[in-house]
């Protein structure tokens, strides 16, 4: 689909997107589905669909949309992905540390697209006996940090070892023999099976490693942050994260190679050929033909494995490229170096400047503290924000990126046995089915092989994923109303602030705003200041990237890290959604770029080529000129 | 013998500090010294005030009003210094202070350039370095006078401020210190700055005296709007560690205080409707006066009220500096409650209790 297709059904979706007069959100009972997409429950499990037996709980509890991890409506096995943290990150605060304040978050489908709501603690004996636990347990961690991070490593890179010895490999014709003379007893039939919930167990293995400490860094950064907030009132975020983050990253490093590539290539006299717009495939190619070409294919070849294991999302959807198997990201990063070095520029990130910055910034604050006490905490906890922070911002290379890049590719390959035996046309065609709907249909293989008789599955599939490719497709057209059901009293529960940005006054900017009436002016979050005035280019998927023109505004639903490429051309940035510690806002703070996130309605009311300014000091979003359509 | 100098210049080796030119003036030639972008001058002294009451014979009446000033009511104020404030608007002017006062105007022009100098001509007080007083406008300021005729006339009138109702009936912690004090008075005569936009800073937040702000507020043309309160400010809110622009805050402005030659004087003119709803101050500037007011704090030791203009050519000048006085002189009071370790800070937050703020119920 493209930007158009959005455009002319945003009415429809915005229209429902609010009731102002009642106060409070629509409920999840009143939102249709958008035309063509009727029965879109069939592509879920029904764990995950709103209840109408249960509909008094449904329509009292607050639920926001969580564009910021799926921007997109879900496909069927991506549900993998919410399924894990729904389990995964709400078991850490509710039976795990646990925290005082907070059980779990639930999930729910609507329309294809992922809505959330936090569960509170407010019984002050269950608060208190939470309390003592979560401090023996927690407390654990903290004072243990940096040895149980050395752990945490060693167990993300044995789980991705794992994962790389998973394959999958369309049956023979007859079982391989040595399982016959090693008296195995047990065949191919049984590996398929076996390996494809190896498969699974693996994705949630890393699921459970990616939520063990997160948690816990937020909440030292959370506690930092409002404390800064408090002796400095208006200090921006961007300035708390500069006292704490990490200089040399290791999300930094897949950026750092293209760099090193650049360099080389120039080098080696070969960024002419690079400059070429052409395929990075015919690129390569002719790299190989030039003198010097191997040396700098050798050095492109190491870089790749692992770092090119990076998603162009957030690593939640199948569908985001990665570079590994879309080199033309990396590519157009590399070009804009090459040019850059050309022009004399220098392209290193100035890692001294940003630590003598960081050290004068925090001595500066820490010395305008008035008294002993005050400067005593400041100290203790920027020391402790600045442990925790490493694995804050290093877990998303190891788990988004690295391992389900890889998670994807190896689902991938499995979508090839299912071609091969005939029960789809194409690859990722897969995706359309459910991981429970996969047993089945391996299951239905496995007896098809094994009796010599047609599976039902090649002709019973077919169908089923173009109907839901169309009710998918339709479903994009959607816009989902930022929350739904009753707004909350108060929102204390530390995660929800910290991931999604969602406070008390985001709530009522939400219930304030008629999307219909938004008009030409959008509020959302200061998130950098400076004001731009530039043509918008606004993105509905990772795909359209390669869309974005020199010195255009970045309108989006929320920025992914590994997007950062794409930060060196744009102007501006709009998102969405956007929370302050989102996967993303770490590394867009680093391009001083203004921005305006969270603004809810942008994608929806800003249209490409429209003219607009973004004012990142003000966090205020004006449409100036609007692009006939 | 800087002791019995009539004039003194903003930028004579004697002058930063010299109590001769009073709290004001000295400040600026301090600020002139430490090479701050102030508008050149010069101060009619302390001494000069006190040769003047001497020759006209009016010490014994100063000695008078004093002494009854602080059993006067208010409305007695008026008659009881009739007397003197007749004799200090029209006693002649000693022949040497006359001379030296044409002589350094005409100075003036010559260094300018510019016949008949507009000049602003302002009391700076010894009073005014009694701690934790900011006598804010108390003293009367005039400006674009233009002529050594002129000059000496508002010489006088800024004398004879001295003498005025609000100054004798200024109290601080109940006593009229003023009044029973005997303080001598400095005049001020600075170059005039035709403004595009002026303002005043300050180098912390005035509202909670958050000292990691810089706050300005600006107007189109002479800071008098500003000064006055007559019309709105822009409202600028700068981080002092970060130079981030936190805030802006911009309301129209329709008329703003410039000479005007109709009149002869400064006064409420329309505003250029091209710059009615525009913000007085490009970003730029904002950071630029940021940083001076920042230095300007090192420098003086401590938070700061500094009035400032920019030309139309976009340069910044000094006009005045004093120190910040409500939120100086409070002990500041800390935010955190209990002292803990950071883990306990952590634990504490997500059982809901915040480091700063919670014990006193803030937040």
């Amino acid at each position: 689909m493209t930007a158009n297709d959005k455009d002319k059904s945003a009415p429809q979706g915005a229209s429902e997107a609010h009731s102002p007069a009642e106060g409070r959100f629509p409920s999840p009972f009143d939102l249709r589905p958008p035309e063509g997409a009727e029965g879109w429950e069939e592509l879920y499990p029904y764990y995950v669909l709103i209840s109408p037996e249960r509909r008094e709980m449904e329509e009292g509890k607050f639920w926001f949309y969580d564009g910021m991890h799926n921007p997109e409506p879900i496909y069927p096995f991506d549900t993998i992905m919410t399924e894990n943290w729904w389990v995964a990150a709400s078991q850490m605060a509710s039976r795990v540390w646990p925290i005082p304040l907070a059980m779990g978050i639930d999930h729910r489908i609507i329309n294809g697209y992922l809505y959330i709501s936090p569960n509170g603690v407010s019984d002050p004996d269950e608060i208190a006996r939470r309390t003592e636990e979560f401090g023996r347990r927690a407390g654990h961690y903290f004072e243990n940090w940096d040895e149980i991070y050395v752990e945490w490593v060693e167990k993300a890179k044995d789980c991705i070892k794992r994962l790389e010895n998973i394959n999958f490999r369309p049956l023979p014709d007859l079982d391989p023999e040595e399982n016959v003379f090693s008296h195995r007893g047990i065949y191919s039939t049984h590996d398929m099976l076996s390996t494809y919930n190896r498969l699974i167990e693996n994705m949630f293995e890393m699921g459970s490693y990616h939520f063990e400490m997160l948690n816990l860094g937020y909440g030292a950064y959370l506690t930092f942050r409002e404390f800064c907030q408090h002796a400095f009132p208006g200090i921006t975020d961007q300035t708390i994260t500069s006292m704490v983050s990490g200089i040399d990253i290791l999300l930094f490093r897949p950026d750092d190679e293209v760099r090193r590539l650049a360099e080389l290539a120039i080098e080696l006299n070969l960024d002419e050929i690079i400059l070429k717009d052409t395929t990075p495939e015919d690129v390569l190619a002719a790299i190989g033909e030039a003198e010097g070409g191997g040396q700098w294919l050798g050095s492109f070849e190491n870089a790749k494995d692992p770092l090119f294991w990076f998603s162009t999302g957030v690593g939640y959807t199948h569908s985001d490229p990665v570079w590994m198997d879309d080199l033309r990201f990396p590519f157009m990063a590399m070009r804009g170096y090459i040019e850059a070095l050309r022009r004399g520029e220098n392209i290193e990130r100035p890692l001294e400047a940003i630590l003598e910055k960081r050290a004068r910034v925090t001595e500066e604050y820490r010395a305008l503290l008035p008294t002993d006490q005050d400067r005593e905490a400041f100290e203790g906890l920027v020391a402790l924000t600045r442990k925790v922070f490493p694995f804050v911002e290093d877990h998303n290379l190891y788990v988004e990126h690295w391992h389900h890049s890889l998670f994807w590719s190896k689902v991938r390959e499995l979508g090839d046995v299912f071609v091969a035996h005939n029960f789809i046309d194409d690859r990722n065609d897969i995706f359309y089915l459910h991981r429970n709907e996969i047993y089945g249909a391996l299951y239905d293989l496995l007896i098809g092989w094994a009796t010599g008789s047609e599976s039902r599955g090649e002709i019973y599939w077919r169908p089923v994923i173009e109907r839901r490719r169309r009710i998918r497709d339709a479903l994009t057209t959607w816009s989902p109303p930022p929350a739904l059901g009753k707004p909350p009293e108060s929102i204390t529960e530390p995660l929800t602030i910290m991931l999604w940005g969602i406070t008390q006054e985001t709530v009522q900017e939400w219930l304030g705003v008629d999307a219909d009436a938004a008009g030409d002016e959008l509020r959302g979050v200061a998130a950098s200041a400076g004001k731009v005035v530039a043509p918008a280019r606004v993105l509905t998927s990772s795909e359209q990237l390669y869309d974005v023109q020199d010195g255009e505004i970045l309108v989006c639903r929320i920025t992914a890290p590994s997007w950062a490429p794409v930060f060196s051309r744009i102007s501006a940035a709009v998102s969405d959604v956007g929370g302050i510690m989102a996967h993303t806002a770490i590394i867009s703070r680093e391009y001083g770029l203004p921005a305006v996130v969270g603004t809810g309605y942008a994608t929806t009311t800003i249209h490409t080529g429209d003219m607009i300014e973004v004012d990142g000091t003000e966090g205020v979003v004006r449409i100036v000129e609007r692009v006939a359509r | 013998m800087t002791a019995s100098r009539f004039i003194l210049w903003l930028d004579d080796a004697a002058a930063p500090g010299n109590p001769i030119l009073g709290g004001k003036f000295g400040n600026l030639a301090q600020m002139t010294a430490a090479g701050f972008a102030v508008p050149p001058g010069f101060g009619i002294t302390t001494v000069a005030y006190r040769h003047f009451l001497q020759t006209a014979g009016l010490e014994d009446e100063v000695r008078r009003v004093r002494a009854v000033a602080p059993k006067l009511e208010l409305s007695e104020i008026k008659d009881e210094t009739a007397d003197l404030l007749g004799g200090i608007a029209s006693a002649p002017l000693p022949a040497d202070l006359d001379e030296q006062v044409r002589e350094n105007y005409a100075l003036f022009e010559r260094k300018t350039g510019v016949e008949s100098v507009p000049v602003a001509v302002r009391s700076s007080g010894e009073s005014e370095d009694l701690a934790g007083a900011s006598f804010a406008g108390q003293y009367e300021t005039y400006l674009w006078i233009c002529g050594a005729d002129s000059l000496i006339h508002y010489m006088r009138a800024c004398w004879a401020g001295m003498f005025g109702e609000a100054v004798l009936s200024y109290r601080q912690d109940g006593d009229t210190v003023i009044a029973t004090g005997d303080f001598g008075i400095c005049v001020g005569i600075q170059q005039m700055v035709p403004a595009r936009a002026a303002g005043v800073t300050f180098t912390l937040d005035p509202i909670n005296g958050d000292r990691s702000k810089i706050v300005m507020e600006a107007c189109w043309g002479l800071g008098e709007g500003v000064v006055k309160g007559d019309v709105t400010p822009n409202r600028f809110v700068v981080d002092k560690v970060t130079f981030e622009i936190l805030q802006q805050h911009r309301s129209p402005q329709t008329e703003e205080y410039r000479f005007d030659p109709s009149q002869g004087t400064v006064g409420l003119v329309p505003v250029d409707p091209a710059r009615q709803d525009a913000a007085c101050l490009t970003d730029e500037l904002v950071l630029e006066l940021a940083e001076l007011a920042k230095r300007i704090e090192r420098e003086r030791g401590g938070a700061q009220d500094i009035e400032w203009a920019v030309t139309e050519q976009g340069e910044v000048r000094v006009l005045q500096v004093r120190p910040e006085t409500v939120w100086s002189g409070r002990a500041e009071t800390g935010h955190v409650a209990t002292s803990k370790s950071p883990v306990d800070h952590v634990l504490a937050r997500l059982s809901g209790v915040r480091v700063a703020g919670s014990a006193s119920g803030e937040d």
